[in-house]
């Protein structure tokens, strides 16, 4: 047989085979019908009955990072087990850039779900703003900018967005934190930080938003706390950041400061000072609110914590980062009158990152419960814990 | 009229200027870069990492030391191309490629996957996922062979949600938590627990304190470690993966591992 006979031959053969077994054809399909029917069904999220916080502990308030994940179900089970947790409050970061992919065109689906979700559980949201779109940070040829990349001719591109933002939410957003951690280059699209810089953004944010929605709180600073030197690259001191802000007229440009303070290696009542990193750090910055500002002006801790990893140098053990967690609480219930939340970071991360920064986690990937949130869990609703969580040392130890 | 020789003559002398002149211009031309200047154009490897990790990195304030920092100092060495590490927090580890503040990154970084539209991954040079450790005299090579066993964890880690995972699906294992790791693997040395699952990292630096403890170890998951450079940067991925494969080869990847864990 040359080509073209075969060819022939095995179209006809194809065609003898679907007229001699095509009653197999469709029976097939009648399986695959049935059993697609028996199939599980893919996940669906069925929003749960309006629920409300039980928690002696109102200040209590973690850092959730639902925006990037996938699942919806994931989304709900973080806000349920949040509010299991006894805490009230969440922060929860909405960047502009998931938001707006070109000019005036924002999809807000994804912002109301997690609203949604985060309402039926009884709690409250405080925003965080920040990330810039493509379209918003003109790079030239060959250069590379980051998501923290903001030009100031976009700041009133992100005024307009923190405003529709203020507007949708209005009534149930009443807190936005404009940026985050400005004093770090990573933070600022890798420029030196400037406070000045900061400022003018505050003052362009500021009447936009209140314009939009008259009642929602500004809250400005999220500094890291931070010991750079003054010439370091990476960033500026917290302390040296904000005073230059207050000289940079930003005082009427926000209703509160949110402040990052975390504890590392030291109890949360260990003593501030300025060339140290610890818990009440935050006092160092109040000093300034006094100083500068009204005494009035409120702090809310939008993060905070220990970390518990077994080797990162700045960690601490679990039962230390229980301890001094619990301190803190303590510490900001009894002591600071004007700090309003203390947020610890993060709930949970979408996915481990298999080094220290997994060990900020109050529960696993999978939602397994970590020692510190059964911990915060007994606190915050006076829950008698079931016993230890974890068996007493093997008797020869090589750890102590 | 000009005579043929005088023609000849002309065009000698013209073929001369020219020749000349296209030397001229052809020694004033600098050579193409080779590679190794294409891969690291500013005449150094700027290597980011977070030395706070050890034993992979860590800043004492006066010196880093740790495997990643002999990764890099060994890839400079190689290459002839002095090296100079930016000491950076964990979450701008990703940002300094992006903005070329560093040329790659060595820092016990996770492959991954979500990451890869951004920077190009060499092959590993560490697999820090979980193992399961266990004596000498009764091994245990998989996770389903635990039934009915102890298994110690270190409460709330990674394995404790990889034991849970698996009590799911085999015949139960008795599951003993830890504050720390290393009572994990205390419970298997001093005969409370069968087995410990714990990280590649923790057993390593577990086995150089107790080096007569005979045991034997499984992976049970997998996280490698790699380094990372921007996606468009493809010589300098290409010659740090090429020092990889070759130490891998000539042993001095082992080399660098054994001096810390």
């Amino acid at each position: 047989m040359n080509r073209r006979q075969q060819r022939t031959y095995i179209i006809l053969r194809t065609i003898y085979f679907i007229a001699r077994y095509w009653q197999w054809s469709y029976r097939l399909l009648i399986l695959y019908l049935l059993l697609s029917l028996i199939a599980p069904p893919s996940p669906r999220t069925i929003m749960d009955t309006p629920q409300i916080v039980e928690t002696t502990k109102p200040h209590l308030c973690v850092h959730t990072r639902v925006i990037d994940e996938v699942f919806e179900f994931n989304i709900q089970r973080t806000f349920q087990m949040v509010r299991e947790m006894g805490a009230s409050t969440i922060v929860e970061f909405f960047p502009w850039a998931y938001f707006e992919n070109s000019p005036s065109n924002v999809d807000w689906s994804r912002a109301d779900m997690i609203i949604r979700h985060a309402q039926t559980q009884g709690l409250t949201v405080i925003a965080r703003m920040g990330f810039v779109p493509e379209w918003a940070r003109p790079a030239e040829a060959g250069e590379f900018t980051t998501l923290n990349e903001l030009p100031e001719d976009s700041y009133d591109e992100f005024a307009n967005f923190v405003a529709a933002f203020a507007a949708r939410y209005a009534g149930t957003v009443e807190h936005l934190i404009i940026w985050n951690e400005p004093n770090l280059a990573l933070e600022w699209g890798y420029h030196p930080p400037d406070p000045a810089a900061y400022t003018e953004l505050l003052k362009v944010v500021y009447p936009v938003v209140k314009q939009a929605n008259p009642d929602v709180m500004i809250l400005a600073g999220a500094l890291a706390p931070t010991l750079e030197p003054v010439d370091s690259p990476h960033g500026m001191n917290d302390l040296f950041y904000l005073e230059a802000m207050y000289q940079a007229g930003a005082s009427a440009y926000f209703d509160a400061l949110a402040v990052h303070t975390y504890g590392l290696t030291f109890p949360a009542d260990d003593d501030p000072a300025p060339d140290k990193l610890n818990f009440r750090r935050v006092e160092l910055l109040h000093e300034l609110i006094l100083r500068y500002d009204s005494a009035d002006k409120p702090v809310y801790i939008t993060e905070s914590g220990w970390n518990d990893h077994p080797r990162w140098t700045k960690a601490v053990r679990p039962s230390q980062r229980i301890q001094y967690t619990l301190d803190a609480l303590d510490w900001v219930a009894n002591e600071w009158s004007w700090a309003k939340t203390m947020c610890l970071w993060a709930f949970r991360y979408p996915r481990y990152t298999y080094s220290y920064p997994d060990n900020f986690m109050l529960v696993g990937v999978g939602f397994e419960r970590t020692p510190i949130y059964v911990a915060l869990q007994a606190y915050a609703r006076d829950i008698i814990p079931e016993g230890n969580l974890w068996l007493p040392p093997p008797a020869v130890s090589s750890t102590r | 009229m000009v005579a043929p020789t005088r023609r000849i003559l002309y065009a000698l002398i013209l073929l001369t200027i020219a020749g000349i002149g296209v030397w001229l211009v052809i020694s004033q031309l600098e050579p193409p870069p080779t590679m190794t200047e294409r891969a690291f154009p500013y005449g150094e490897i700027r290597i980011g990492v977070d030395a706070s990790f050890p034993p992979f990195a860590v800043d004492d304030g006066t010196t880093v030391y740790g495997i990643d920092i002999d990764l890099g100092n060994a890839i400079g060495a190689y290459y002839g191309v002095p090296v100079r590490f930016i000491n950076i927090g964990y979450d701008a580890l990703y940002d300094v490629l992006t903005t070329d503040k560093a040329d790659i990154v060595i820092s016990a970084l996770l492959i991954n996957p979500l990451r890869t539209q951004e920077v190009r991954y060499t092959r590993h040079y560490f697999d820090n996922g979980l193992v399961l450790v266990s004596p000498n005299e009764q091994p245990f090579t998989s996770m389903a062979a635990l039934s009915g066993q102890r298994l110690s964890i270190e409460f709330g880690s990674p394995a404790d949600a990889e034991a849970r995972y698996w009590l799911r699906r085999i015949t139960a294992f008795n599951l003993l938590p830890y504050e720390l790791p290393n009572y994990a693997l205390d419970a298997v040395r001093m005969g409370d627990a069968d087995a410990a699952l714990v990280d590649a990292t923790t057993y390593f630096l577990y086995q150089r304190e107790q080096p007569d403890w005979q045991v034997r170890y499984h992976h049970v998951t997998n996280s490698f470690y790699a380094i990372a450079t921007r996606i468009d940067r493809l010589d300098t991925w290409q010659l740090v993966e090429d020092a990889l494969w070759i130490f891998a080869a000539d042993g001095t990847l082992e080399k660098i591992l054994r001096k810390w864990l």
